[in-house]
């Protein structure tokens, strides 16, 4: 398992669209994803929880990888939100 | 036509749909209440419950259909990025958190689907709603929206109809509209329609494009954000709406208004005119049309035939047509067109075009699946229904049978075989018929390949380029990562076309382009190059496709297509042609690249 905390630096935080772009990359992936915000743990892989953890701009989540392709996923994870979704940064 | 000058105290919203019929129109919207849907608190009991859930489950299938067409057709017009906030669509419906608990309401709690749907959605839209983010706030209205869908998919009954009492020139206004609403409204009384479902081959498009009204559909939410008094205007060409437009939008709209007039204009001084290049070389231009109503004005657009009839659109209700209603829809377009010529394809389900009694569900791969001739070839009782029809409809006019999706030889010999079989039964109960020219279309590689061989057995060749780039370069369009690799001028199909149109002038046949890409400016000066004999195309298309042909040397195009032929990829065949030709078809002031972006985007963030 991998553990990591990723800060969210764009400027509208995790919004419909970032939620759907996270979900792309979990809902592909054989290990298991959770998605820790404020104190509320949720499966990553469902875009209803991370959308409903309402995630700030300025504020950082919690991804627990455990799987097969634990390294890629987190990998992925990090880069989509260092590149703001593709969005405008904060 | 400028009322809202004033202030508007009302947001301005833009709005991006599917352009159901093109034209400009502003004025006073007029609601129509949206579908009123009933639901109950009502237990099943435990032996319906496995039919409740295949019923959510089938409508939760449709709805990511709708979805995924919607999706399509943003992507065309407006780019990926404004057709994100259909994936996340999409992934709620496919989420299994929401699918799961809907599913368990009904398995564990007996609800009925409906309610299902209601209790767990209301559930999710108010937690969204208590969310401190305003954007989570805003994001209740996707799930509103979704529940819409969803409950209309389980529900089969229309709208709760309003009455009508209409001032003169509004904009009607509704969730959906069906076609008894439509048949209830005065033409004179409705300059545009804007509705929150539907396609460009749902019913309220084709009728609107019928009635020569402009009209955008699938604008997901328009019916919930307007409010009385609000103004609205209708852009059916490039399928977008503004609420409550601002003095630019209403400049804007005027000035496209007046081209928009002034090429109607046009289209009849145009319709006289051959569609013949400058040195003489003449191309036949037929029509696309989806339902027989739409052959009433085939011929005012300057059309001199129909290159493709979909005969599936018959198919699209509860419970296959009859024969008698197909000979009777066949023939009504016959004699319509008479003496013109009707190629009337087979039916063309299956893929994304699923008709409900026939088609399976759940293929994996649907647009690789049972679908097209495929279908027809293993239902042959459908199969011989239709060709029956035909025949007897083929005295009315002057009928052309193309079977779709030929993929080699077998298929078309026994296509072949099942209608001299029809031919032959009816034959002996005493009628006669004229003879009928049989062609194949082109769209699988395969054929491509075995073109030599084919064009010996048929009349004429028919190409249709959505499924043959789909197949040649292995892109699904509605899969946004690779969806800009949709490339019609791909050397590979040009050279494609090259060879089919080779083998086709061989045996002396005729070949015919009746995908999208025979009405876009710049292939259709390669498809004359290449020497395609027709192109057929939404009757909207014509006049400006004529406008194309009649600008150019047939010698000069000729070279064109050559060179294209020979280059390595796209990029360089499209570079080529804009070079040659942007100037010539910006001069022409073809409207086909004058799109929806125009307008802005400020569509908000999704």
């Amino acid at each position: 398992m991998i553990i990591k905390s990723i800060p969210v630096t764009n400027k509208l935080g995790v919004h419909a669209r970032p939620a759907g772009m996270i979900v792309n990359i979990t809902g592909r992936a054989k290990s298991d994803v959770t998605i820790v915000y404020d104190g509320t743990r949720a499966n990553a892989k469902s875009i209803l929880n991370v959308m409903m953890l309402a995630i700030t701009p300025g504020s950082s989540v919690q991804f627990e990888v455990s799987g097969d392709d634990e390294q890629d996923i987190m990998v992925q994870l990090e880069q989509l939100f260092h590149d703001n979704f593709n969005e405008e940064a904060n | 036509m400028t009322t809202s000058t004033k202030k508007p105290i009302r947001p301005r919203t833009v709005l991006v749909g599917v352009a159901a019929s093109p034209g400009y129109a502003m004025g006073p919207i007029q609601a129509i209440a949206n579908r009123s849907i009933t639901i109950s608190e009502e237990k099943l009991p435990r032996e319906r419950l496995a039919h409740e859930e295949q019923l959510f489950l089938k409508a939760l299938n449709n709805t990511i259909r709708e979805i995924t067409s919607l999706k399509v057709a943003t992507v065309e017009r407006l780019g990926i990025n404004e057709a994100r906030i259909f994936d996340a669509h999409l992934m709620i419906l496919k989420d299994p958190t929401l699918v799961n608990s809907i599913l368990d309401r009904v398995k564990k709690e007996s609800m009925n689907a409906r309610w299902a749907v209601h209790s767990k959605i209301k559930e999710l839209i108010a937690e969204f709603e208590k969310s401190k983010s305003e954007l989570m706030r805003e994001r209740a209205m996707d799930l509103r929206d979704l529940y819409n869908r969803l409950l209309a998919a389980l529900d089969d009954s229309g709208p709760v109809i309003e009455n009508l009492t209409m001032t003169s020139g509004t904009v009607i206004v509704a969730h959906e509209l069906s076609p008894s609403t439509l048949i209830s409204l005065k033409k004179e009384e409705v300059i545009g329609f804007a509705t929150d479902s539907g396609g460009r081959t749902s019913h309220i498009s084709i009728l609107a494009r019928s009635m020569q009204i402009p009209a955008v559909s699938g604008l997901r939410n328009v019916s919930v954000l307007i409010e009385p008094g609000d103004t609205i205007l209708i852009n059916g060409t490039g399928g977008m709406v503004i609420i409550n437009p601002n003095d630019e939008d209403i400049r804007h709209y005027e000035e496209k208004l007046a081209v928009f007039i002034k090429q109607k204009q046009e289209l009849f001084t145009m319709r006289q005119l051959e569609p013949m290049t400058r040195d003489g070389k003449y191309v036949t231009l037929h029509a696309n049309i989806e339902l027989p109503l739409e052959a009433d004005n085939v011929l005012d657009f300057g059309a001199s035939g129909i290159g493709l009839y979909r005969s599936e659109f018959l198919f699209f209700r509860k419970g296959t047509p009859t024969c008698e209603e197909q000979a009777e829809a066949y023939g009504y377009i016959l004699r319509t067109l008479k003496p013109y010529p009707v190629i009337i394809r087979t039916l063309d389900a299956g893929g994304d075009k699923l008709v409900s009694d026939i088609s399976a569900t759940d293929e994996a791969n649907p647009f690789m699946g049972w679908r097209s001739i495929r279908v027809c070839l293993d239902r042959k009782d459908l199969f011989k229904e239709q060709l029956k029809a035909l025949l007897l409809a083929s005295k009315e006019g002057n009928l052309r049978i193309m079977f779709p999706m030929i993929s080699g030889l077998n298929e078309l010999r026994a296509a072949k075989a099942l209608f001299q079989e029809c031919r032959h039964e009816l034959t002996e109960q005493g009628l006669e018929f004229p003879e009928i020219k049989i062609g194949a279309m082109i769209e699988v590689p395969a054929a491509v390949m075995m073109v030599d061989a084919i064009a010996k057995e048929v009349d004429f060749f028919s190409i249709g380029t959505n499924d043959l780039i789909q197949f040649t370069l292995a892109v699904d369009r509605t899969n946004e990562l690779i969806a800009n690799m949709f490339e019609p001028h791909h050397p590979a199909i040009l050279n494609m076309i090259d060879r089919i149109v080779t083998a086709a002038h061989r045996e002396g046949i005729i070949v015919s382009v009746c995908g999208e890409m025979s009405s876009d400016p710049l292939s259709t000066l390669v498809l004359v190059g290449l020497d395609v004999d027709e192109l057929s195309m939404t009757p909207w298309s014509i006049m400006e496709c004529k406008k194309i042909i009649r600008s150019i040397n047939y010698e000069d195009v000729r070279a064109t297509a050559k060179a294209v032929l020979k280059l390595d990829d796209a990029q360089s065949v499209n570079r080529y042609l804009r070079q040659k030709y942007l100037q010539t078809i910006t001069d022409l002031g073809i409207s086909s690249f004058i799109t929806s972006q125009d307008f802005g985007s400020d569509l908000g963030d999704p």
